[in-house]
């Protein structure tokens, strides 16, 4: 099976030379604001690149697939597959490519590249990988992770991955996926020396923002709901799908027998012999043709796929926009707190209950000294904090608005490619019902010829 | 399934025994054409059908003629009936009208049958009768007795076989009524069978009930004389083309079970397919209502899934109704013929085995005792008539398999025509763009 895609390899922008800013494992910025620095920095370079380089265009390809043997972490034997990651660049005149890198990547590489664009592009709706293990078979398909075909539409999901991260506006600047695709050794350590693991937030933290933030933004909470239905809707059709190819597969396979038993008739028979006879062969036809129909229809299965995964994604986005909000919330009390604990002690009433309070009525007040400390700490701690909501806000509507963007460029994205789907769907549809009428006619004609 | 409860037929209603006209007495058929007049007692008695003489008004055959020229003259017969094809046919019956009958002891179904012909045998050119299965029955077993050297064509089972089916629903009447309606053309079409008195009267009369009680009316020479060989002779050998025909039967019969096994199990993976068809198609449904751009063509999608199913269903309605019941019936025809040969089998034993004693017999008689010619001569009969009937058989199975089998094939290719037809109306539907929303 050739590329997935109904387009040619997608066309990249030139990979910026030079390293894009805030992916030094020095800097301790926050991630949002890295995120941003990005954002910031990248567009800069991009309209550096511009002026500067002349445009060569990037192909990207998984073309081939193969078992390895090694020894993994704790020193034992394993077996897996690797894949075969070759770049092109392709001259902008002549339209001749040159291969310019090519190396052999693992799944597991993969999905580290994939977990480090989540940390450092929250924003962005990030494309998914294939899956990890066969899900939604019907039976003659194997779930099996070693079996060829498995690995063969592995192999196209991989390179679906690479081209939707190198057609992406953002993540297609990103150092890492640079690096991905052109060094080989060391990669592993590279990305892990960003302490872009340190850098993700806690999915027990993410679960409690989600459930105690108070004011998100609607759009997000119905995106989440959106994405949650579409997970539902498409994992059901997946399901199902997969019975009805089950089904099927057993109605075709049966007339298989016709073709034996019209054989065996055939040869007791004097006048309706031949007909019988070549009827029966068509009837094998018709059996064996299901295979291969079959086989087309798990592409579709696996546009599908891609798009229930996406909605894990979207998922994503509005974790981390809750979460943001959620921290930019507690933020916000707790200042409004602090100011008010400095109040009460500048005016001397006593609104709320503080342990402060509880501990002076018990033991006394404190010196006029004390308390002007404490007034002064606490003012000190309010201007802090003043400042860490006003850039908390900024980021949180910064985050909103780029993460918008981009929803919206996924939207066009999913509603073009489904489309597509579709279409193509009912285009196998057809052709499996011009073979059945054309394997029907010609027994048809055998049989008027008994 | 099929969606539905199975249609009942109209029904006459319960009605106390004594208001309600007999149904078979043929005043509830719509037609006042005909049917009035039975054949009298004296009328009957004096016809006799010899199964080789041509049909003479009055008077019977003479008993003791040979076999051989009135054998060839069948021969005759058969292959001017070939050549005729239908052109100067001159009987014509059909089964139609269905209707049910509710009393107090019992509900059965009658169906109208209508015949026209210019046959002398009988009285009035057109005649409509009602009759019930058990009148069916009661003919086939009639004619098995009177006409045992000929086949018999095969009646649709008598008791449904899945205690699921409902005996009155509309699905299984019409099958019902094709199967009669084809056992009573083929014994019309046969060039012996069809002059039956039996067959006359259960065509003709109006109270076939007291007919039936009237006892046994005359059998053929030949079915009286059948009617009397006993079994428990040996046969010494089968002559070839006998011997060949119960092989042909026997391997028939066993590709024709396999056949109806295969066409069954098609028909329930078909079923099961469906199961899942009709869960698939909604789910497209579920999801358009989640979509803005993609919510028409995925309710398009539905919609041709939907178009597909229905169109999946009454693929196997049709093959459950059509096709298996005609493979069914053949069946029981080759097992019918499989007994008809046994019965030639034992005809020919008995006189091997009595001619066997004549010639041991250390009597220096010349001639051969009467017995044993009638013996010969029953032989002969039952041969020719057999390899008669074999012969049209063979081709009338033909014609009925090549019509079956294209009918299957017909309706697949429906069946796939109906779907391509659904897909490729929602393609435009899926490639439209659609207006900014």
């Amino acid at each position: 099976m050739e590329g997935a895609r109904s387009e040619p390899e997608r066309q990249l922008q030139p990979a910026p030379l030079e390293p894009l800013g805030g992916l030094d494992a020095e800097q301790d910025a926050a991630v949002g604001e890295e995120a941003e620095g990005d954002l910031e920095e990248g567009s800069e370079d991009r309209k550096m690149t511009e002026n500067n380089f002349s445009l060569k265009k990037i192909e990207i390809s998984v073309s081939e697939a193969e078992k390895r043997s090694g020894r993994n972490a704790v020193n034992m034997q394993e077996t897996y597959t690797a894949y075969l990651v070759e770049t092109r660049s392709v001259e902008h005149i002549d339209g001749q490519s040159v291969l310019t890198d090519s190396l052999w990547r693992r799944y597991s590489e993969f999905e580290l590249l994939r977990s480090y664009l989540l940390v450092y592009y929250p924003h962005v709706v990030v494309p998914p990988l294939p899956e990890k293990r066969a899900e939604f078979v019907w039976h003659k398909l194997s779930a099996d992770n070693m079996d060829p075909d498995f690995v063969e539409r592995r192999r196209i999901g991989l390179e679906n991955f690479l081209l939707r991260v190198a057609s992406h506006p953002i993540l297609c600047r990103d150092k890492i996926f640079y690096l991905f695709l052109t060094q080989e050794s060391n990669w592993k350590e590279t990305v892990n020396e960003t302490g872009f693991q340190l850098k993700a937030d806690s999915r027990l933290k993410a679960l409690n923002a989600t459930f105690r933030v108070k004011n998100p933004d609607k759009r997000f909470t119905e995106l989440k709901h959106y994405s949650d239905e579409l997970q539902s809707v498409i994992s059901h059709l997946l399901r199902v799908r997969a019975r009805v190819a089950d089904r099927l597969y057993g109605v075709y396979k049966v007339h298989g027998n016709y073709g034996r038993v019209f054989s065996e008739w055939s040869a007791i028979e004097k006048e309706m012999g031949d007909g019988l006879q070549s009827a029966g062969h068509h009837m094998d036809v018709y059996a064996s043709s299901i295979d291969d129909i079959l086989e087309d229809e798990e592409h579709y299965a696996d546009q599908l796929k891609e798009y229930l995964f996406y909605a894990e994604a979207l998922r994503a986005v509005c974790r981390k926009h809750e979460l943001m909000q959620y921290d930019l919330e507690m933020a916000a009390q707790d200042l409004a707190s602090k100011k008010q604990q400095c109040e009460e002690l500048a005016t001397g009433t006593v609104r709320t209950f503080s342990l402060k309070g509880m501990t002076t009525k018990l033991f006394g007040q404190e010196t006029p000294e004390q308390k002007e400390a404490r007034i002064k700490v606490l003012e000190e701690q309010i201007n802090e904090g003043e400042q860490q909501l006003k850039s908390k806000n900024l980021e949180g509507r910064e985050f909103v608005k780029n993460a918008w963007a981009d929803i919206e460029r996924f939207k066009e994205q999913k509603n073009r490619d489904l489309k597509e789907a579709l279409i193509s769907y009912a285009v196998m549809q057809i052709s499996m019902c011009k073979k059945g009428i054309q394997v029907w006619t010609n027994a048809k004609e055998c049989f008027s010829k008994m | 399934m099929s969606g539905g409860p199975p249609k009942a037929l109209p029904s006459t209603g319960p009605h106390s025994l004594r208001d309600m006209p007999h149904p078979l007495a043929g005043s509830s058929s719509e037609e006042a054409v005909g049917g009035d007049s039975t054949p009298s007692p004296d009328l009957l008695m004096t016809r006799s059908f010899g199964d080789k003489d041509l049909i003479l008004p009055n008077g019977g055959t003479p008993a003791g003629t040979s076999s051989p020229a009135s054998s060839s003259s069948l021969l005759n017969r058969l292959q001017l009936d070939d050549d005729i094809d239908g052109e100067t046919r001159d009987l014509f019956v059909t089964v139609d009208d269905p209707k049910k009958h509710v009393c107090t002891m019992e509900t059965y179904i009658t169906y109208r049958i209508t015949t026209k012909s210019t046959r002398v045998e009988f009285d009035l050119p057109e005649y409509s009768v009602r009759r019930r299965y058990q009148d069916f029955d009661w003919l086939r077993n009639k004619l098995e007795e009177s006409q045992p050297t000929h086949l018999i064509p095969p009646l649709p089972e008598k008791f449904v076989v899945k205690g699921v089916v409902d005996r009155f629903s509309e699905e299984f009447v019409e099958t019902r009524r094709k199967a009669l309606d084809k056992f009573l053309k083929r014994i019309t079409d046969h060039p012996v069978l069809s002059f039956n008195e039996h067959f006359n009267v259960f065509l003709t009369a109006k109270d076939l009930n007291a007919y039936k009680k009237q006892g046994m009316a005359l059998l053929t020479r030949v079915g009286e004389s059948v009617k009397h060989v006993t079994g428990g002779y040996k046969l010494r050998s089968r002559p070839l083309e006998f011997a060949a025909i119960g092989e042909y039967l026997d391997t028939f019969a066993l590709k024709l079970g396999t056949i109806d096994r295969i066409a069954q199990r098609i028909i329930k993976e078909e079923i099961e397919y469906l199961v899942e068809l009709r869960e698939y198609g909604p789910v497209y449904s579920t999801w358009s209502a989640l979509e803005g751009e993609l919510a028409e063509p995925l309710e398009g999608v539905s919609a041709c899934i939907g178009n597909c199913s229905t169109a999946l269903e009454e693929l196997t309605d049709d093959m459950t109704e059509d096709f298996l019941p005609v493979l069914r019936e053949y069946i029981l025809y080759s097992d019918s013929m499989k007994s008809v040969l046994k019965k030639r089998d034992q005809v020919q034993a008995e006189y091997e085995t009595k001619l066997e004693a004549v010639a041991l017999r250390k009597e220096d008689r010349p001639k051969v005792p009467a017995d044993v010619e009638k013996c010969q001569d029953r032989m002969e009969c039952f041969n020719a008539d057999l390899k008669a009937d074999m012969e049209r058989w063979q081709n009338n199975k033909r014609q009925d398999f090549r019509q079956l089998l294209m009918g299957m094939a017909d309706k697949n290719i429906q069946y796939y025509e109906k779907c391509l037809t659904a897909w490729e109306s929602i393609i435009p539907l899926l490639q439209e763009k659609q207006e900014a929303k």
